[in-house]
Parts: C-alpha cells; sequence; structure tokens
C-alpha cells in the first residue's frame, strides 16, 4: 500500500468519528500547553536569572582577599579599617604579580579602598555638594585588560585627574536650593512616579562631569561636610566634631577626565564613586593620615582578578585559593541560581508531563475503541489481501496523527498563551526585573507602541522581562514528543488490529 | 526471511492463468486432499470435515451445497487459507496455501482470490468506487489508475451511476453488485462466494448469480460457490454436496442460466475430470 492511501484513509477514519477524535486531540492540546508552558516559566527564569547576572557585572571577575580583609573588602568605604588584621597571607604587589602569572587570568588590579570621609564640591562657590563620596584606587594600566570601561572622555593621564562613576553628577546637591538633587532612572528607562503612574522626564544632572574640578574635603577625623550635618539635623554634636578636626582636614583639587561604565562587580565606586590611579591614592592617604599611611598602602583591601572568560573562572579560583587567598565571584551564585532554576523546570515539566500522560491514555483509549468497531472491516480488508504491515501502520499513523495535531495546535495555542503572559506582565509589572539593572539600556519601553510590545514580548530583548520563553526547539520537541506519544500508545492497539483474522469478517453476522 | 515479492513472481509462473485451456483442463486450479478439520469444542472434539478429496478445473463453477452445519463454511475457509486444517492440504494453482505465512498469504490473496460475501462487507466509509479500487489499493496501484479499472467494473455490474455513493445509500443488490465488482476488479483465477444472494430477494438474486456466472465465464475464472439454497445452486456447472463433514455426492450440473458467450465451454466440460470422492481408498 503505499503511504499516500494509508494517509488518506487515515483521515477518512479520523473524519468518521468526528466527535470523538476531536476530543481526544483536545486532551492531547491540554497536555502539550500545559507541558510547553510550564517550561517556557522555567525558561522565564533562566532568562530573568541570566539579565539580574548580567547587571550585577562583569561575571569573569575573582575578587581577591584575605581572612581578615574581608570585612572591608566586602563593605568597601565603611570606614572601618580591618586590614591591619593578623593574617598569614598578605595581598600586597607581591601577590598581584603572583596572580598575574596564573593561567587564564586576563587582568590583575588591586582594589584600594579610601578610608576616610570626604566630601567633594563643585560649581560656582562649591555650590553642588556630594558627601561621603567614596573613592577607590585601581592599576590604571590594567583599566582595559580587566574589563573596565570608559563610557566618556579619556583616562587620567596628569596628575590631579580622575574618573567618575557613571552616576556620580546625579549624587550632587544644590546646596542654594535646600539640597535638591537632579533625577535619572540610571538607564532603567523609566522613573517612576507614583502620582502619575506615568515616567517622569529624566533630568540632566547640575553639572556635565567631563573638565569638571571638584574640590575633595577629607581627613583623618573628618565627619563630613557642615551643611549635610545641618541639613540633617545632627549639626549640634557632630559640628563641634568637625570644628574640631577642621585644622587636620585636607583639600584637594581634582579635574575629571572621563566617566567609567556602572560595574557593581567591580566595585560601587564605578556607579556613583570616584575612581583614581592606586598611585595617586596613595599619595592621598599619605597626606591625610601620615602615621598610618605605611601600612595602609602596603596591603590591600582586595585584589580583583579578571579570567579570560566565564569558563575560566572556576579554575582562576582554584588557584588562588590554593595560594592561601580567599575568593568569591558569581560563579558559585550562577551555579546555584541554574540548578535552582532546572529544579524549578522539572518540577514544572513534570506536572505537564502528567496532563500529558493522562492525553497520552486518551489516545489509546480512543484507539482501542477504534479497533474494537472497525474488526470486521480490518478482517475484510485482511480476505481481500491487506498486509498487515499496513494495517498496523495505518493504526499507528491515526494514532500518531492525533498526537501530532494535538501537538501543532497545542504549540499554536501556548505562542498565543505565552504572549498574553508577557504583554500581561510587561503591561502591569513594568518589567520590574530589570530595575535593579545600573545597564545602559536604552529607556525605549515606556514609548514602545503595541507592535514593538508585541514583537518584544514575542523575541524578548535588553530591557524587557518575559516570564514565558519558548525557544524554537520547544516547539519542535513538544510536536515530536505528542507525536511520538500518539505512536507509543498506539502501538498496543494496532497490535490488537493486526491479530484480528480474516475469518471474522466472512462470518455471516451482521 | 523468504522475499514475499520474489515468492509472489514465482507462484505466478506456476499459475496457469494464462496457459491454453487445454492445459488448464489437465490440471485442477483447486486441490483438496485428504482434508480433515478438528474443533476443540469445551472437552470433545467436534470433526467438521472428514476425508475431503476435491480437484476442481479451471474455469469451473463449483457449487458445494449443504444444510447449515454440513461444514461447506468450514471447507471454504480452508480453501481460501483463512483457517489452516487439521490433516490434509489444499493446493490452488500448485501452491500449498495452508503452509504460507500470513504475509504470504496477504499476497497471494492479493493476486489470485477474490471474494464475495453473503452481508457485502463493504467498508462504510468508503464510497462504491473506493470500495472496489481497494484490492487494487493494497497491492499499491496508483489512484487514477486503480479508480480507473474500477470505474470500469463498476459500469459493467451496471453501477455506472452510484461511484460516489456510500454503502448505507445503496440498496442490498446494488451492495452485493459493488461487491462483486471488488471481487472481480483484480481479476483473480479463483473467486469465494460463501452464499452470495443469502441476504437478496429471488428476483435480486437471479440479477447477482447471472452476474457472477458472466465475469467467470468471460475471463474462464473459477468460481467455488458455497450455499444452502437448491436455487442457487443450478446455477452450477458442478454440485458438491456435503453432509456431517463428508462429501455425499458430486455431479456435474446443467447450469440454468448462464453467460451466453460460454456456456458451450462449460456443456463440454468432461466428466473425468471430477474427482469423486476417494476418500476410502486413501
Amino acid at each position: 500500500m503505499r503511504f499516500g492511501d494509508i494517509l488518506r484513509l487515515c483521515r477518512q477514519n479520523l473524519w468518521r468519528r468526528k466527535s470523538r477524535t476531536i476530543l481526544t486531540v483536545l486532551g492531547v492540546i491540554v497536555g502539550c500547553c500545559s507541558i510547553v508552558l510550564m517550561i517556557s516559566l522555567g525558561q522565564g527564569i533562566n532568562e530573568q536569572n541570566e539579565k539580574m547576572l548580567k547587571s550585577m557585572g562583569d561575571l569573569s571577575i575573582v575578587t581577591v582577599y584575605t581572612n581578615g580583609s574581608y570585612g572591608s573588602g566586602m563593605m568597601m568605604g565603611s570606614g572601618a579599617s580591618s586590614s591591619s588584621a593578623s593574617s598569614d597571607v598578605k595581598l600586597n604587589d607581591e601577590s598581584v604579580e603572583s596572580f598575574r602569572a596564573l593561567a587564564g587570568v586576563s587582568g590583575v588590579t588591586p582594589v584600594m579602598n579610601y578610608n576616610y570621609n570626604s566630601s567633594a564640591r563643585t560649581g560656582a562657590g562649591g555650590r553642588y555638594l556630594y558627601d561621603y563620596v567614596q573613592i577607590m584606587g585601581i592599576d590604571m594600566s590594567q583599566f582595559d585588560q580587566m574589563g573596565f570601561k570608559l563610557k566618556d572622555g579619556a583616562l587620567p593621564m596628569r596628575e590631579g585627574e580622575v574618573l567618575a562613576g557613571e552616576w556620580l553628577a546625579y549624587d550632587f546637591m544644590d546646596t542654594l536650593k535646600n539640597g535638591e538633587m537632579r533625577e535619572t532612572s540610571r538607564g532603567d528607562g523609566c522613573l517612576w512616579n507614583d502620582d502619575t503612574a506615568q515616567c517622569d522626564p529624566e533630568d540632566d544632572p547640575y553639572f556635565k562631569p567631563i573638565g569638571t574640578q571638584l574640590t575633595l574635603t577629607t581627613g583623618a577625623n573628618y565627619q563630613g561636610d557642615p551643611y549635610t550635618q545641618n541639613l540633617y539635623g545632627t549639626g549640634s554634636g557632630g559640628g563641634s566634631a568637625g570644628g574640631a578636626g577642621e585644622s587636620q582636614n585636607v583639600s584637594v583639587d581634582m579635574r575629571i577626565a572621563g566617566v567609567t561604565v556602572s560595574d557593581y562587580n567591580k566595585g560601587f565606586a564605578t556607579s556613583d564613586g570616584i575612581v583614581m590611579d592606586l598611585k595617586s591614592l596613595k599619595e592621598l592617604i599619605a597626606k591625610v593620615d601620615p602615621s598610618a599611611a605605611k601600612q595602609r598602602t602596603a596591603n590591600y583591601d582586595q585584589v580583583l582578578v579578571k579570567a579570560q572568560d566565564m569558563a575560566s573562572v572556576p579554575e582562576v579560583e582554584s588557584q588562588i585559593k590554593a595560594l592561601g587567598y580567599e575568593t568569591s565571584s558569581y560563579e558559585d551564585m550562577r551555579k546555584s541560581l541554574e540548578e535552582q532554576s532546572r529544579a524549578i523546570q522539572l518540577i514544572l515539566g513534570g506536572i505537564g508531563a502528567v496532563s500529558l500522560l493522562v492525553a497520552a491514555i486518551g489516545i489509546a483509549n480512543t484507539m482501542v475503541m477504534s479497533v474494537t468497531e472497525r474488526t470486521r472491516e480490518i478482517g475484510i480488508m485482511k480476505a481481500l489481501g491487506c498486509y498487515v504491515r499496513d494495517i498496523r501502520v495505518m493504526f499507528l499513523t491515526e494514532a500518531g496523527a492525533i498526537g501530532f495535531l494535538g501537538g501543532l495546535i497545542g504549540c499554536i495555542i501556548s505562542a498565543m498563551l505565552s504572549l498574553g503572559i508577557n504583554m500581561a506582565g510587561m503591561t502591569y509589572m513594568g518589567g520590574g526585573m530589570a530595575s535593579s539593572s545600573g545597564g545602559d539600556g536604552s529607556g525605549s519601553s515606556s514609548d514602545g507602541s503595541i507592535w514593538t510590545m508585541l514583537w518584544q514580548a514575542t523575541v524578548g530583548g535588553e530591557d524587557v522581562t518575559r516570564y514565558s520563553v519558548i525557544p524554537w526547539w520547544l516547539y519542535a520537541f513538544a510536536i515530536l514528543f505528542a507525536t511520538l506519544i500518539g505512536l507509543l500508545f498506539g502501538f498496543g492497539p494496532a497490535n490488537k488490529a493486526v491479530k484480528i483474522p480474516a475469518l471474522d469478517a466472512i462470518k455471516n453476522s451482521e | 526471511m523468504v522475499n514475499p515479492l520474489a515468492n509472489g513472481d514465482e507462484r505466478e509462473k506456476k499459475m496457469p492463468m494464462a496457459q491454453s485451456n487445454v492445459r488448464a483442463h489437465t490440471r485442477p486450479i483447486i486441490e483438496v486432499r485428504n482434508l480433515r478439520k478438528e474443533y476443540p469444542v469445551e472437552d470433545e472434539t467436534v470433526v467438521a470435515l472428514e476425508r475431503v478429496n476435491l480437484a476442481i478445473p479451471q474455469g469451473q463453477i463449483c457449487c458445494i451445497f449443504g444444510e447449515s452445519g454440513s461444514g461447506k463454511s468450514t471447507l471454504l475457509n480452508q480453501l481460501a487459507g483463512m483457517e489452516k486444517p487439521t490433516r490434509g492440504g489444499v493446493r490452488i494453482g500448485g501452491v500449498q496455501v495452508s503452509k504460507l505465512s500470513e504475509r504470504e498469504l496477504a499476497a497471494f490473496r492479493q493476486k489470485h482470490i477474490g471474494f464475495v460475501f453473503q452481508s457485502y462487507n463493504l467498508l462504510p466509509n468508503l464510497t462504491a468506487l473506493e470500495n472496489v479500487a481497494m484490492p487494487l489499493m493494497f497491492r499499491g496501484v496508483p489512484k487514477d489508475q486503480r479508480e480507473r479499472t474500477a470505474r470500469a467494473v463498476l459500469k459493467r455490474v451496471g453501477l455506472g451511476h452510484r461511484l460516489t455513493h456510500y454503502p448505507r445509500q445503496m440498496s442490498g443488490g446494488q451492495q452485493q453488485r459493488v461487491g462483486i465488482a471488488r471481487a472481480f476488479v483484480t481479476k483473480p483465477e479463483v473467486v469465494f462466494a460463501d452464499e452470495p444472494t443469502g441476504n437478496l430477494d429471488s428476483k435480486t438474486k437471479a440479477e447477482v448469480m447471472a452476474m457472477i456466472c458472466s465475469f467467470a465465464r468471460d475471463f474462464n475464472q473459477t468460481i467455488v460457490l458455497v450455499t444452502h439454497d437448491p436455487q442457487m445452486a443450478s446455477y452450477a456447472d458442478r454440485i458438491v454436496t456435503l453432509l456431517d463433514g463428508r462429501i455425499v455426492s458430486d455431479r456435474a450440473n446443467q447450469p440454468a442460466l448462464s453467460s451466453p458467450t460460454s456456456s458451450q465451454s462449460s456443456l463440454t466440460r468432461p466428466q473425468s475430470d471430477i474427482t469423486i470422492n476417494q476418500g476410502a481408498s486413501r
């Protein structure tokens, strides 16, 4: 028998018992939808995790610290100094060199945090103030190797030049306008306003960072700018302390040569602080606190090691650990997140699989009934010389067709449901997950038309959150799986059909 | 595993279909030797057929006549290879039908055997045309080609205007004519007809029988007709009567009505071709 003829007979037979076929297919559709949607939700979690990790910064950075420096290393600029804590291994220039020699390392820089209070003023008469500014010192020669990025301007070349964090200019307040600040969404694209339920327009900062002269006031016992202390009502006590320390305070002028791209994994200062060359920072510390300078500048709070790629992170980490240092990277987090989402996917997929199993039993039931009803027909066909193989193929084709149809329609419906979930998510949640991102999103979701929204809900985008993600292979897998399930559960009934003897046909029982 | 296609070819060579009538008469197309069939019924064994010997030459319309329970249907089942005999064998065109595998049997039926059933046994979801074309479909004949053949046969049985009707839209007589068309569409050497007129009124009976006989005469086909109706038996060239699983009478018959084109040949068929029951001698 030709396969085309088998297909034609299969279509006729399925169509003959329309309602039963439709109901069975419906079962498969529900099963297929549930399995596809469940897995797609798991994929959505995956995608969100990946976005979250990306927004946290460079995943190939390994942070190295010693046992003692952990506290200050993690809580940068907290003012507490614990680098003096006793430990066998020290993070100094020597260890930096040893890290550089390791396999899989593309860049190393010490990170030194300035542990004294300091405030920056700029503008006419020091009108704009940023108190408790954070300062980080890195090896500027390693800037590119470490994966730091300049958003604007150039690396500091001359004495007194520094880099500003990406959003530094927004951290200044106007002392003449009661401490008013300019607002930014920090790359989210939307400055949400609860009152108007709309995105507010972005402000420009008070000044353009590049080329701006900052005056930094700091000292070993500096308690912050008097203006802030008055503003927050701590003036009475703090003011006198500030006054007492005034004599030891140091003022330094610096010029912003460039702006870094925000990357929390490389340090808070890349976002909201000042990044300067390690040597200049050491000089500054020597000026501010000459007594402690020697000890402070010899050892580093932490050293950042950049692996060539994400895959070599574990190797680099284990090598550094073997040298006796503590390390941290996002590798562990990424792994545990991955495991978590895999577990969730398995659970969700299992739930979906149960309903597909129910549908498969439905297919088997339909086929068993079909065989029973058609016993006589099968006998006739055998008597007229139909091969046993053809009869088997015929029934398998019918079962497979039910599975295939259910899978196909199920996939189409899942695609629409997934689109609906994403659209609803985008409308009511406003891409909430991305709000923690400090990345440089283009901020287009607010002005997107319905078509761009549809497009984004379907294929995703830089700054959209999809709750349900269906990769193309999931469609292929679902259709194939449904068809296979149909074939598998049609096998028993088909074998039953094959065993019907031709004799049944010529028995004269009507 | 044996290649069934190669086997089929071989078998075709053995089949005397395309050979001269003279040779066909010398070698019977159906040979039954010492056939015995038992059925286990509870603890006992019921003997349905015993020491049946039969030889049917090509082109003969042979009626197996008997009351119900005489074993005539069982004999038909053995002849067509539907059941395996307990002892003895059946040869059709030199092929031991009882020894064929299921697949070989299917191929054999496709090529050499046609069936006309009492209850028509048309597939309800296929049109008349599709029902007639079905045996050709099993052979893998392309759709337009097999439907052309089927259309011609349906015209011959007088249903040229009912091609796209479904069985439920036709009368019993029409349905049986479709059944006849289906049995003859492959031009088989042997057609088994099991009470083909059992469900029909007497006028239609005559039409249907005439039609079967006319096909058989035109293509020199062998018909094995199983019936309990003496009127039907009268159409045959030869009447073999069964009683309690044994052949009790085997006689030539002057067909009551046969197609004018070949009635002569049936009359001149030599008596010697017919093997009388010789079970006792074996």
